[in-house]
């Protein structure tokens, strides 16, 4: 009998339980606040650090006015696109995006609201702004979808005790001038200057290097180079910019990018300083999608701004900034630039654009430099690098910031991609989908052949293109 | 016996009857325990009215529509045609059958003679410490898949994973990017895959274990005084009366199988690498509802799939009369 | 009048072969069982090392299995590695102070006044020499970071409330299913097995529109708790197959003695199920344990609502991922799960009454 009503007890708390947590889990919401509800996924910002960063932004937007009641939605990004797309589908999108790249907004055709009225009514200033960086954003036939917020250029990092130990000069220090290897010869800093270095930091158990004959490729514990974070598209820039979508909407591989792709091959399977798929997922570069360049086995990356502090951590300050290597005489930068949307469907443009102007304009610093970028202010670029540093060095006190080589990181502006390697695509999102089929065919096949499969890539590009011109 | 023989009884006797008329053919006790059944299950009934039976509706009339996720407000009725591209023009769809069928027996006949074996092991009177073998046997399954992810994309590198490392101990070359590919190698995914998916298994040995707890000791004393072996008490006595819950893990295993994705849209995000050999249907399936965003075809080729599981499941009922035991069943 | 001597010792000697019989069984049995395990249970073995190293001590290639960390000598203020050197003498620890691909300095770590030694050859064939060091500390920032106390208990009270409904619902359900006849039982039953059958992502976005926009239940855990409140057809299913293996004898005798169909269900039907039901309230205690999308998609926004398995992804960023932390989390978060599973699995003690026979 006791051991029965201990039962009915225990049934009967559990039941009260979520109506209890029900009536907490809902705090009394200031009457009159509009909710505007800002979604956090598609880039940066859902790593814990950021979290809470960005929920201390939130706390003080909404102590800072009695208007609009922020709300901020943060999924991490594997899920966040799936979530997106379900509460957008079942009606329940939020009102603001961001940070997103290129690739996010992208992957939504059609769902982000053209902002030119809502800049017109509220007479914002975008004279403050690179006119080239505000039409970075205007996509023909949707409008003006984002107000610049941060760019991130990129440049090559190098492990100077890599170097070091091979006893290998650094990369040049500036765009423009050569590499000058031990002997005193000047070799132009381009890709094959970068291949025969970077053999010579590939390095097996035996220390044996990938320019000699005893080196043993299946006991790699060191490499040369890695074009970090990025698919195809990001890779092959290295190489010049392109798309896969011609002026006309037709399936295109650059030759440029041919080019590349044969390079990349060779450096993975013949000359083995460029990780393959087995070794780049392994846990000697720290495992999928891990941190290669901050195992300290790898040489030399190129990869963006958003990389620094966290990239580096670890390596104890050995490593420095390079400019990007040339290819037929040209340089080209990769360049990501980040933006917030306002999606169509918002009951409450006003508020959101209230709230998106608050992010770029009063917290812009403070913002871009949460994420690491560069903001997109002229304004605010002279001094950018002072506070960057400042605040890197704060959260990362054994590593000296300061003697490092920032001029390449803006020169790189001068060298844009254009068209972005995230440019958009018809059918982006299966197109996407495709290409990444190439590499991983590529990059975990010593024989696999890269002119056939660039030409089946563009056979089945131009099907998907063509179906959605149907 | 079996529930699908009952099923026939009971649409022979109220053919395309309402629920009222049928009560009102019934005698007062039969009415009466009608009633009573009905009380039983009206908390389930309520929840299917409220919480599924609309959502199946509305993902049924999908299939209808060209509907991007992205873009609710352009959808729009297009009546069979998606139906019709995947029946006809869509070689996705069969190739994702024929590569789930495949992997599914595989992966069936392995993940269910093992669930029983290792049930009636972790149940065996003589394995010391049973408490704790069967507490480990059971850890994998509590890892959250997270964390499962993080584990076995590493331990399954050739280069650097665990499992080739042991295997190479034992002079197989096994370490390296000619070694063992695991995950590279069409000829050892589904291995890999079944093992991954044996890590899960402890659900079903608990179901297992509890099924063996309904044994009536008395059945095996008998056996044993009779001199009956191990493996005859096991054939003739235990799997006989687990039978029902055998049959419960086998509709559970062939439904999981038949909608398996979380591995392989993990590991490759359904490119089907490697040779396509990982071109699950429900991969097929996600990969047009979620990343193409196209709802409208996804949910036809879910009702596919349901209409193929339902085949499936309503023939192993049939079939399930003549090997399923139910001490209760009315004779 | 006392036995033979000879029987009694034959009765002694017969005792002992079987006992000793049973000891090799025992033996053999268990042994059985850890092998098993040990491959088993190996990725999990590899989860809980790693959730001990540093991400330097994963990515090392000679790193050993155990989280250990290279030995360092202190030389005018900075730190080196030290490595074994072979010598005449056998091998000898030295610190490796400039390392180069043909010539490299060392230190002899105990005879440091000896000053900087070149030696000629590659470092990299020399074995560094490592200590074993667990990394703690990997524990501590997880907990810290996520604040897991309180992930656990909005996971704990997620995954009780659910359990305790879920389980009365579906025993009564399944009671139903498995005792009456009604019109259409089967085809009701097929119905509730289709739920299981029809995928639930093709469901997903009118679901989430019911909740969110329907009932507004967007962040917070109705949306996950209350239908399981009226039972889980996987449950039903389980229970269902359970009761009908429960001889039908033991029903009767108590509706002779004028027990109702309720009294039945209580009095009979639920105490011979206990291991069935103790398997379907350890089987969803643990789902809503490791729940991931619902809570993620259904919480967004409400972040001190969120469970384990949400938080876990906070270690996972786009690019920056702390696998180490990931694991760590996921440790602790199996603690209670599993403390819970030792406990409760001594309902399944079939064995055990054999045994008590066999004597």
């Amino acid at each position: 009998m006791r051991k029965a009503r201990f039962l009915a007890i225990v049934v009967l708390l559990a039941l009260l339980v979520p109506v209890v947590s029900h009536n907490n889990a809902q705090p009394v919401k200031a009457a009159d606040r509009v909710q505007i509800r800002w979604f956090v996924g598609l880039g940066a910002g859902t790593d814990a650090p950021l979290i809470e960063a960005q929920n201390k932004l939130v706390e003080e937007f909404n102590a800072s006015q009695d208007q609009i009641e922020l709300v901020i939605e943060i999924i991490p990004n594997a899920q966040a696109y799936d979530a997106l797309s379900t509460e957008i589908a079942a009606g329940n999108a939020p009102d603001i995006v961001g940070p997103m790249g290129i690739r996010g907004r992208a992957s939504f055709p059609g769902v982000w609201m053209d902002l030119t009225p809502l800049i017109e009514a509220n007479s914002y200033d975008l004279s403050d702004f690179d006119p080239a960086l505000v039409d970075f954003y205007k996509v023909e036939g949707e409008g003006q979808l984002g107000i610049p917020f941060a760019v991130f250029p990129s440049f090559m990092l190098y492990n100077t005790a890599l170097f070091d130990e091979a006893g290998l000069p650094y990369p040049p220090k500036a765009y423009g001038e050569p590499y000058v290897d031990a002997d005193g010869v000047e070799h132009e800093w381009n890709t094959d200057t970068l291949r025969d270095i970077a053999m010579y930091l590939t390095v097996d158990a035996n220390g044996n290097d990938a320019t000699m004959d005893e080196f043993d490729p299946e006991d790699i514990v060191q490499f040369g180079y890695g074009n970090q974070f990025t698919d195809v598209r990001g890779r092959d820039t290295l190489f010049g910019s392109g798309n896969f979508v011609d002026a006309d909407g037709n399936a295109v591989v650059p030759e440029n990018w041919r080019a590349a792709e044969h390079w990349y091959h060779q450096a993975m399977w013949e000359d083995y300083f460029y990780p393959n798929g087995v070794y780049g997922n392994s846990e000697l570069l720290g495992g999928p999608g891990g941190n290669w360049f901050g195992t300290g086995n790898i040489a030399m990356i190129t990869i963006h701004s958003w990389f620094l502090g966290w990239g580096t951590d670890g390596l104890e300050g050995t490593w420095d900034f390079a400019p990007v290597p040339s290819y037929e005489g040209q340089v080209t930068a990769k360049l990501h630039a980040d933006t917030f949307g306002i999606m169509d469907s918002t009951e409450h443009p006003d508020e959101a654009f209230a709230v998106l102007s608050y992010l770029l304009g009063d917290r812009a610093e403070d913002l871009t430099t949460l994420y690491n970028g560069m903001p997109a202010r002229l304004s605010l670029q002279s001094t950018y690098i002072e506070h960057y540093v400042a605040q890197l060095t704060e959260t990362y006190p054994d590593t000296d910031f300061a003697s490092k080589n920032w001029d390449v990181v803006p020169a790189a502006l001068a060298y844009p991609d254009n068209p972005n390697h995230e440019e958009g695509m018809p059918s982006f999102l299966e197109a996407s989908a495709r290409y990444g089929e190439y590499s991983q065919e590529a990059d975990n096949n010593a024989d696999y052949d890269v002119d056939a499969g660039l030409d089946s890539l563009q056979t089945d590009l131009q099907a998907i293109f063509d179906a959605v011109a149907n | 016996m079996g529930i699908s023989l009952k099923w026939t009884r009971v649409a022979r006797t109220q053919p395309r009857q309402g629920l009222r008329a049928g009560l009102r053919s019934m005698s007062p006790a039969q009415r009466r325990e009608a009633r009573w059944g009905l009380i039983f299950i009206s908390p389930w009934l309520i929840g299917f009215t409220c919480f599924y039976l609309m959502p199946m509706i509305a993902s049924l009339i999908f299939s209808t529509y060209s509907f991007k996720l992205s873009a609710p407000g352009d959808a729009h009725f297009v009546g069979l045609a998606n139906w019709k591209r995947m029946l006809f023009h869509d070689s996705n769809v069969w190739e994702g059958l024929r590569v789930t069928f495949t992997f599914g027996l595989i992966s069936l006949f392995i993940g269910m003679v093992s669930a029983f074996l290792l049930a009636v092991l972790l149940n065996s009177k003589h394995l010391l410490a049973r408490n704790v073998f069967r507490t480990l046997f059971y850890a994998p399954t509590m890892v959250p898949l997270i964390a499962a992810i993080v584990i076995w994309s590493r331990v399954l590198n050739p280069q650097t994973g665990w499992i080739n490392k042991l295997i190479d101990l034992f002079g197989i070359h096994a370490v390296g990017v000619t070694g063992l590919r695991w995950l590279d190698d069409p000829k050892l995914i589904y291995f890999a895959y079944t093992f991954i998916g044996l890590w899960g298994i402890g659900n079903a040995v608990l179901i297992n274990l509890a099924g063996l707890q309904g044994v009536p000791t008395e059945l095996y004393e008998a056996a044993e005084i009779d001199g009956a072996s191990w493996l005859k008490r096991l054939w003739k006595i235990t799997i006989p009366m687990v039978s029902p819950i055998i049959f419960y893990n086998l509709i559970l295993n062939v439904v999981g199988l038949l909608q398996y994705f979380i591995v392989p849209w993990v590991l490759n995000q359904g490119s089907g690498y490697p040779e396509g050999t990982t071109r699950f249907y429900m991969v097929y399936f996600y990969k047009q509802a979620f990343t193409f965003q196209n709802m409208g075809y996804g949910a036809a080729l879910a009702w596919l799939m349901f209409i193929v599981a339902l085949i499936i499941t309503t023939v192993l009922f049939t079939t399930g009369r003549s090997w399923v035991y139910y001490s209760s069943e009315e004779r | 009048m006392s036995k033979p001597m000879g029987l009694e010792r034959t009765m002694s000697s017969y005792q002992m072969a079987r006992r000793r019989r049973n000891i090799l069984i025992q033996a053999g049995i268990t042994l059985l069982a850890l092998t098993v395990l040990s491959i088993y249970i190996m990725p999990l073995g590899f989860g809980v090392m790693t959730s001990l190293k540093t991400k330097d001590q994963a990515s090392d290639p000679k790193g050993p299995i155990i989280p250990s960390e290279a030995v360092q000598y202190e030389y005018e203020g900075e730190k080196y590695d030290v490595v074994y050197v072979p010598s005449d003498s056998g091998d000898q620890e030295w610190a490796l102070i400039k390392k180069s691909r043909k010539t490299s300095q060392f230190i002899d770590i105990h005879n440091p006044e000896k000053g900087i030694i070149e030696w000629e050859g590659n470092w990299r064939a020399l074995k560094p020499v490592f200590e074993t060091s667990f990394q703690w500390g990997n524990y501590r920032e997880a907990w810290d970071t996520i604040e897991f106390l309180k992930l656990l208990k909005n996971t704990f009270v997620y995954a009780f409330v659910t359990m305790v409904g879920t389980l009365i619902a579906s025993a009564f359900v399944a009671y139903g299913f498995a005792r009456f006849k009604f019109p259409f039982r089967n085809a009701l039953f097929m119905v509730m097995i289709s739920t299981i059958i029809l995928p639930p992502a093709v469901t997903l976005v009118p679901t989430y529109a019911f909740f969110v926009k329907v009932l507004n239940w967007g962040g917070t855990w109705l949306p996950l708790i209350v239908p399981q409140m009226f039972g889980n057809a996987y449950n039903v299913f389980l229970l269902r197959q359970y009761f009908m293996t429960i001889p039908r004898e033991l029903d009767d005798a108590a509706k002779i003695d004028g027990a109702g169909p309720l009294r039945t269900f209580i009095s009979v039907i639920l105490p011979q199920a206990v291991p069935a039901l103790t398997a379907v309230a350890l089987f969803h205690f643990f789902f809503a344990w490791n729940d991931f999308f619902g809570p993620l998609i259904y919480l967004a926004g409400s972040r001190d609502l969120r469970p384990i398995t949400v938080g876990l992804t906070e270690f996972n960023g786009l690019y920056r991922t702390e696998p180490q932390l990931i694991l760590a989390a996921a440790t602790i978060s199996m603690i209670l799960p599993l403390t819970i599973f030792f406990i409760a699995q001594r309902v399944f003690i079939q064995g055990i009454v054999i045994t008590g026979v066999d004597k």
